[in-house]
């Protein structure tokens, strides 16, 4: 049984000019399952999403959450599903503590009994270690505090499907690797189907049962974290450690036989090509063309290799 | 449960929470001083009643109500859009329609407790004239007259997701009922084209009615015709409002429900 069904989605927004978000889009989510979709800004994941979570209507196509059209049935689907959108800042009531938001919300838009939703509210908490913060205001608290009580928010009535729209956004390295290990024993524990979105390599890998990879609305691939990386490691990875880069560097870099794309990540420039070795050499040269003594290597691709090589592949294709 | 929330956000500002009660007795206090000042032999002619502080007391109330029936919902929609809020509430199941009408609610309380002591001093005023059952009456007009407009409330906050920005539109409707309904200027003196457009307006049978009640003043027809153009006008707007919500609604989702 799936928990998601999509069937050849199309969105289309009348701006100054037809924008087509999403395009054809196609696949599915077993139940269970935690599956992210992937893409730079801008592809159509929050589309997507917010199709699937009922709140924009698809120009064609169709898709089932929970066994409900998203059309036909969209009071079902609201009932199954939990949503957490991005914009977390200021999305509770700010004069309401933690504790008090998560009951309202709970109780009064999702009807969960309240000797209940105090029961989970301190169980999720206590799994995150946030109970400190539960009776703080909402106006107090960090900008990666108050997503964690958006994602809380979006589990506490125990949805059979949760639509997260980049749930670490705004935490620090620790807590986002504790609220993803929650999520995906939580799911576990209670059958939840998460769909989640993020541009972060790490989150997929770590969280993400299957991912697909969405670019100008397109889905370009659909499989396990792995097989993403497996799909891009016929490529290569040249670096050149604290370099910089610019556009000219960017246009000789490419000019290079056999480079593919090139990106800079964390102040060193990636270069993706067919064969590392051709390219060494004609690196070296470029270097000592333009007088810089930079530290070359070869590394394994990572699955932030693969999200650039398709970007950058996508970008090729729309030239 | 929102009127919960909003007595929860209310309270705790203690200060915030005093200074909105004086002012509600300020207001009083000044009606005090205002009723010397005034001519009350056009009004006795005109509605029966030479009571004027109370005849502008009940008819700051019915401004006060109609402000809140018909825009405290769409200001809830404008911050939750702005906010990003709209995006959960709107995946949740509960009802569109009820929701906005809950909001109303909570908002129609939290704005009576701060107008309990002006319309004290307005019932003071009437003293002569009260009675429960009067009370009783004049305040179940009330309330269904607000009711009523509530569903004028429901279609602006829904107007807020189509249109994203209607303070124009509520301002010039705002104005309009309040001259159209006699809320200020007694409804008897306007030329008969305002009166016909007075007579579609809930308020106008609701402060009547009210006014009659409790102050004595003559009713503009007789009151079981109030009450049973009350009864339907509230059943009419209802379905229009729903319909409305539901419309603008789909509508709104074609483009996404956030500012663009």
């Amino acid at each position: 049984m799936y928990a998601i069904t999509c069937n050849g989605l199309v969105k289309e927004y009348k701006t100054q000019k037809l924008v087509r978000a999403l395009d054809d889009v196609t696949f599915d989510v077993a139940e269970g399952e935690v599956f992210g979709l992937l893409g730079p800004n801008g592809a159509g994941k929050t589309t997507l999403v917010k199709i699937l979570a009922t709140l924009l209507r698809p120009t064609q196509g169709s898709a089932e959450v929970g066994g409900h059209d998203i059309a036909k049935e969209e009071d079902m689907v609201r009932r199954v599903i939990g949503y957490a959108g991005q914009d977390s800042e200021r999305s509770a009531y700010f004069r309401l503590t933690v504790r008090e938001n998560l009951m309202y919300f709970s109780h009064a838009l999702r009807d969960v009994p309240v000797k209940t939703a105090e029961e989970r509210i301190e169980s999720i908490v206590s799994a995150i270690g946030f109970e400190e913060r539960l009776d703080k205001h909402f106006i107090a608290l960090s900008g990666g505090e108050k997503q964690l009580v958006i994602v809380i928010r979006a589990i506490v009535h125990e949805p059979k499907v949760c639509f997260l729209d980049e749930p670490s956004k705004s935490l620090d390295p620790l807590t986002a690797k504790r609220v993803r290990s929650f999520l995906k024993s939580y799911a576990l524990e209670k059958g939840m189907t998460i769909c989640l979105t993020t541009h972060n390599m790490k989150e997929a890998e770590e969280i993400c049962d299957r991912i697909a990879f969405i670019n100008r609305g397109r889905l370009r691939f659909i499989g396990t974290p792995k097989e993403f990386k497996n799909v891009v490691t016929v490529k290569e990875v040249v670096e050149i450690a604290n370099f910089e880069l610019d556009k000219v560097i960017e246009a000789r870099l490419l000019a290079i036989q056999g480079v593919s794309n090139v990106t800079k990540s964390d102040g060193n420039v990636r270069i993706y090509c067919d064969d590392a070795f051709d390219v060494l050499k004609s690196v070296f040269n470029f270097l000592s063309d333009i007088g810089i003594k930079a530290h070359v290597s070869m590394i394994e691709p990572t699955l932030e290799d693969a999200f650039a090589i398709f970007v950058g592949s996508d970008s090729t294709e729309g030239k | 449960m929102a009127v919960w929330r909003n007595f929860l956000i209310l309270t705790r500002y203690k200060a915030n929470f005093l200074f909105e009660i004086l002012t509600s007795v300020l207001v009083g206090g000044f009606m005090l001083l205002f009723s010397a000042a005034f001519d009350t032999s056009m009004l006795g002619q005109t509605v029966g009643s030479t009571n004027y502080v109370a005849f502008m007391i009940f008819g700051i109330s019915f401004q006060n109500w109609q402000g809140t029936a018909m825009w405290s919902a769409a200001d809830t929609f404008r911050g939750e859009l702005s906010s990003g809020q709209i995006d959960y509430t709107f995946s949740s199941p509960f009802s569109r329609y009820w929701y906005i009408v809950s909001n109303i609610a909570a908002n129609a309380v939290q704005s009576t407790i701060f107008f309990i002591p002006m319309f004290c001093v307005g019932l003071w005023f009437t003293s002569d004239t009260l009675s429960v059952t009067g009370i009783s009456l004049g305040l179940m007009a009330t309330m269904l007259s607000v009711a009523a407009l509530s569903q004028f409330g429901a279609i602006f906050a829904a107007l807020v997701l189509q249109y994203r920005q209607v303070t124009a539109i509520f301002g010039f409707f705002n104005l309009a009922f309040q001259f159209l309904t006699g809320m200020f200027i007694p409804f008897q003196l306007l030329p008969t084209p305002l009166q016909v457009l007075g007579w579609c307006l809930p308020i106008t049978f609701g402060m009547d009615m009210l006014r009659h009640y409790v102050m004595r003043t003559n009713p503009l027809m007789p009151v079981e015709y109030e009450w049973l153009a009350l009864f339907v006008q509230l059943l009419a707007m209802s379905v229009m409002a729903k319909f409305m919500v539901a419309w603008l609604e789909r509508n709104a989702k074609e483009q996404g429900l956030h500012y663009i």
